[in-house]
């Protein structure tokens, strides 16, 4: 029987992590993923999970030990936060590129300067074009999901890419929710044992990263966005078997509440989604035709699902929790995505850009009734003012 | 999806058999502007060629006790002249030789 605890996100994603055995951990601490790797040390040390636990002098050192272990046939599992996530940058393409299927878990923090330790998604979202696989945890119980789900589609001979399973630091990585631990055995039938197909052997001797010609260089490169364009059935797939034998309902790349006849929306990821979720049934409450999508995936970022998930909506709200500066939209990175994803359409809803939540603020309950003000008033006059707002700091909305 | 062409396969993630010898995949000798040329007469077999090249290029045929240049993998840094004391080797322009290769076309 599956067994219900109250855990944090960096605790669930701990006992993920013991569930899907993996075989080689490499860390370094930065707050506030640190928390995995503390719970993993413990069952280590306690001989709860048989594996190596290999400190890294730094972040780069961290995903250089976990791209050897993974390379050479071990599951393998790192993670970081902040700008340890940007300290290892050279690591990523490598690693996608030599598709090693490892995974890394993120706890967001904002970037410096001057050392906010507050969530935001700028640190894994400057990463996101380097073929891994990439997207966001709600919830504990989420997060502990997404690092088996991850897994299976990662592993995949079809795809073999690399996976940044992120969660919301503090706001998910360290508030507990319930979680429901499954059995051993259930885990075992979602998640085959890790088989690299190319792996380091000294039985048979090959060359991992070796300098290459140019005239390889483009076709390296369609392997890797051959392998993105692969991941959705796969990701489908697994899913689908995951609902089936942990008795979740995920939808695999957009999930939707409350969308039923609702003319605005919300779209968002990650931790805020739950205060959203609580704005959107007090205003239905209230009459007004709200809803909101969240999305799962940010790599692949579902295009199809998107566009149709969005299609039936008057005027959609875009909250971003990261920056680009100097971006087409002004404001954060999801907003390019979301519209790139809806031109082809024949009707496309308004949209603009919400800036919330960013070097780790909360948003509210009145953060998010304002923003539906905002989304209304563009309904009522058919168009939207401007691409961004940045939440509370508006001279004028 | 995509078509490619034949004879440009990379295997995946590039990864290639380890080589032994030399390394048929990864041939360098088409990067030379300049080919270090050798006049035997003027070498006294000091090795020095052959410790400092970086990619392992000269070596030595102990039979007919001279050295010997791996033209596919020489990349034309010119090291192995600068380190060559007697001056046996100097700097001549690919493109003079009948053989010469057009830089980072493929030659081989
Ligand atoms: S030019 Fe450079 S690569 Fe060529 S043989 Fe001399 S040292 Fe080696
Ligand atoms: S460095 Fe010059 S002298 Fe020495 S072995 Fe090579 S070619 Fe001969």
């Amino acid at each position: 029987m599956a067994k219900e605890m109250m855990l944090s996100g960096c605790a669930s994603s701990a006992q993920a992590a013991k569930m899907a055995k993996v075989e080689v951990i490499s860390s370094y601490p930065i707050r506030p993923y640190t928390a995995i790797m503390m719970e993993l040390s413990k069952m280590v040390a306690n001989g709860e999970l048989d594996a190596e636990f290999v400190h890294g002098e730094g972040e780069h050192g961290q995903l250089s030990i976990v791209l050897g272990a993974a390379a050479a046939g071990a599951r393998a599992l790192t993670g970081s936060s902040g700008v340890g996530v940007t300290y290892a940058f050279e690591n990523y393409s490598p690693i996608a590129g030599g598709r090693i299927p490892l995974q890394m878990m993120i706890a967001d923090r904002a970037l410096d300067p001057p050392g906010d330790f507050g969530s935001e998604h700028t640190d894994a979202m400057s990463c996101r074009d380097q073929g891994w696989l990439m997207g966001w945890a709600e919830t504990p119980q989420e997060a502990f999901d997404n690092c088996l789900i991850n897994y299976r589609v990662g592993e995949d001979h079809r795809v073999l890419l690399p996976q940044f399973v992120c969660q919301d630091g503090y706001f998910v990585s360290h508030i507990p929710g319930p979680v429901s631990l499954p059995e051993q055995s259930q885990v075992d039938e979602f998640l085959p044992p890790y088989n690299l197909p190319h792996p380091l052997d000294p039985k048979r001797p090959v060359s991992h990263g070796p300098q290459i010609r140019p005239d390889q260089g483009t076709i390296m490169d369609i392997q890797r966005a051959q392998a993105m364009l692969d991941a959705p059935a796969v990701i489908r797939e697994a899913i689908d078997d995951y609902n089936r034998i942990f008795g979740r309902k995920y939808a695999p790349f957009v999930e939707e509440y409350m969308t039923d006849d609702a003319e605005i929306a919300f779209f968002l990821m990650g931790a805020h989604t739950m205060t959203a979720r609580h704005a959107v049934r007090h205003l239905r409450a209230k009459g007004v035709k709200i809803g909101l999508v969240k999305l799962r995936f940010v790599r692949p970022w579902p295009t199809e699902e998107v566009a149709q998930a969005l299609s039936k909506f008057k005027a959609v709200g875009v909250v971003e929790t990261s920056t680009s500066y100097g971006g087409a939209m002004r404001g954060g990175n999801l907003l390019h995505e979301v519209r790139a994803s809806l031109y082809e359409l024949p009707q496309r809803p308004l949209t603009t850009s919400f800036m919330a939540g960013l070097g780790g603020e909360m948003v509210s309950l009145e953060d998010f009734y304002h923003m539906t003000e905002v989304l209304s008033k563009a309904v009522r006059e058919g168009k939207t003012k401007k691409t961004v707002y940045w939440v509370g700091f508006e001279a004028e909305d | 999806m995509f078509k490619i062409p034949k004879g440009k396969e990379v295997p995946l993630g590039c990864v290639t058999p380890a080589p032994v010898g030399e390394q048929p995949m990864m041939i360098t000798g088409n990067w030379r502007e300049f080919r270090p040329l050798l006049e035997p007469e003027k070498c006294d077999l000091c090795m020095n060629c052959i410790v400092f090249c970086p990619d392992a290029c000269f070596q030595l045929d102990d039979a007919e006790e001279k050295v010997v240049l791996n033209e596919k993998y020489c990349k034309g840094c010119n090291i192995c002249i600068n380190e060559c004391a007697p001056g046996a080797l100097t700097a001549a322009y690919e493109l003079d030789f009948d053989d010469g290769v057009v830089r980072l076309d493929k030659p081989f």
